[in-house]
């Protein structure tokens, strides 16, 4: 499945140390903006990683590096020990959802899945299975110009789960749902975790982060902030919307 | 990577746009080739004993060589659309943040342009036989009661063949302008601005420089000499169409591979 000398195989034969995602020192610069800041954090297999921080942090700057979709500056991104794009076929080890990376608006939905299924070499089936999974199944023939933005959401998390991968990257994934929407996704992923999957998401709904992560990574202005688990993170606070607050420098007062 | 391929095939041919700019310009195929018919059943039926025919006013030529330009010169007009269907294959890419999704499950991106490559190759080769085919036919209607079997004659078959090289050339041409362009439109206007450009023979004076030009090329691998002006041999236009094709896409390689993926 790897390409190129894979030395974690001693341990992933052990079964320990497995789809571990591991950020180190990621740098990224637009002109003399620096998005990404000398980043570094890790999210690891059984739990649910939040990666916040407010619009314009740097998050999905670093999950785009982090699936190598934009070149990093300076630092590595790897899923256990590897750059994801060295990962032969990636959509059964690591499924993703990524914000600003969507379908064509003129195609199916289903069709949208198909392509990304052959690309992989899974199954035909597993196309009218995740279509399923995610609520779309009537809407499968229906052009994604036509989806709401729910919708959409909905079609690109069936792209995620495509290849039953044991790792997933979603980037506001809540976005656009409905709160039955966000329930199931919420369900889906604390379950999923609990399987000893990985799951890394970003997110701006504190409320409903709070719920579903185990750990935090807070990042603001392209630098790490805080991070750690969840109770520590927000120890001292009376929510996770306080801490984010108090760690951005985010006040009340602030307005438009 | 036959996967990578097969996924790249469902993407053309699951857009909408490809389909009906691949309808139009078999339908224009249609046009073209519907409007000598009459004229070539006049000239053959006015044939002379020594077998030329009067085809262009004021023009005698062998029979045979007239109906073997007609039949690869008919499919270049409409094949002259064909960069235009490359350029909206690979022009999808760009919409809606298209090629981070391409990217992200298949990020090895030599092997991604390789397979979209393969996949608008093959594209082209079908439209190309599609077309080939509707010329043959309707020269068939014309020369049947003639020599039906000029069309399967070893030189028809190798004109057919000269205008498969021209169709995937020109189509990946058009495909490899747009990625390194990243917008549809823009890959589209540069490729007709070129063709408009050979097509106002402005570098006509130097034949040596003209023929390095693609649309040139495409003239000199295709069309007969006796009744056009060409600048080289079929076989230097075969050659100079390849070259272009391969520095084209050889370029988008290395944007795709270097840029961000968006
Ligand atoms: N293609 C680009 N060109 C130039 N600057 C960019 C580009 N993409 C992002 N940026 C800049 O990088 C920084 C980080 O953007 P990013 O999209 O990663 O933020 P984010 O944390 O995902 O925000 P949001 O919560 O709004 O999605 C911003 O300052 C943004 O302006
Ligand atoms: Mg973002």
């Amino acid at each position: 499945m790897f390409h190129g000398r894979d030395r974690l195989q001693p341990l992933r034969n052990l079964g320990a140390w497995v789809n571990v995602i591991t950020i180190t020192g990621l740098s990224k610069r637009f002109g003399s903006n620096k998005a990404v800041d000398n980043v570094s954090f890790s999210a690891t297999p059984g739990r649910v990683t939040g990666f916040l921080g407010p619009n314009g942090a740097g998050k999905s700057t670093t999950l785009r590096m982090l699936l190598g979709l934009d070149r990093p500056n300076s630092g590595t991104a790897h899923i256990d020990g590897v750059p994801y794009s060295r990962i032969e076929q990636p959509l059964r080890s690591v499924g993703a959802l990524l914000d600003g990376a969507g379908p064509v608006p003129e195609r199916r939905g289903a069709d949208h899945l198909r392509w990304i299924a052959q690309s992989n070499g899974v199954p035909r089936n597993r196309v009218s299975e995740v279509l399923e999974q995610v609520g779309l199944s009537h809407a499968a023939k229906t052009r994604v110009r036509k989806y709401s933005l729910g919708m959409k959401q909905r079609l690109g998390l069936a792209a995620a789960l495509l290849g039953e991968p044991r790792t997933l990257v979603l980037d506001e994934p809540a976005n656009g749902l409905d709160p039955e929407g966000i329930r199931t996704v919420r369900t889906f992923l604390r379950s999923y975790a609990a399987k000893g999957n990985t799951v890394l998401l970003s997110s701006h709904l504190m409320g409903e982060t709070a719920e579903t992560v185990d750990d935090v990574v807070i990042i603001n202005r392209g630098s790490i902030i805080a991070q750690g688990p969840l109770a520590d993170v927000t120890a001292g606070h009376s929510s996770l919307e306080e801490a984010f607050f108090a760690l951005t420098g985010g006040t009340q007062s602030e307005r438009w | 990577m036959i996967g990578v391929v097969r996924s790249e095939l469902t993407k053309i041919t699951s857009l909408p746009s490809v389909l009906i700019a691949t309808a139009v310009l078999l339908l224009l195929a249609v046009v073209v080739l519907l409007q000598p018919l009459g004229m070539l059943s006049d000239s053959l039926a006015g044939m002379r004993p020594d077998g030329t025919i009067e085809f262009f006013t004021g023009h005698r030529q062998q029979a045979e060589s007239l109906v073997l330009g007609l039949l690869v010169a008919s499919s270049l007009q409409p094949g002259l659309f064909l960069p235009i269907i490359g350029a909206i294959i690979a022009g999808q890419e760009f919409r809606s943040g298209h090629l981070g999704v391409s990217v992200s499950v298949v990020p090895r991106r030599g092997k991604l342009v390789v397979g979209k490559v393969i996949a608008t190759a093959l594209y082209a080769l079908a439209v190309g036989v599609v077309l080939a085919a509707l010329s043959t036919l309707f020269m068939y209607l014309g020369v049947r009661d003639w020599n039906p079997g000029i069309l399967w004659s070893a030189e028809a078959l190798a004109g057919q063949g000269r205008f498969l090289l021209y169709a995937v050339t020109a189509t990946l041409i058009g495909f490899a302008v747009t990625l390194v362009a990243r917008r549809t439109l823009v890959g589209i206007i540069a490729v007709t601005a070129f063709i408009a450009l050979t097509m106002a023979q402005v570098f006509a004076a130097v034949p040596a420089i003209d023929a390095l030009l693609p649309l040139s090329a495409a003239r000199n691998l295709l069309l007969e000499p006796t009744t056009n002006v060409l600048s080289a041999s079929p076989l230097h236009g075969a050659a100079v169409l390849t070259g272009w094709a391969a520095v084209a896409v050889t370029g988008a390689a290395v944007a795709v591979r270097l840029r961000d993926a968006r």
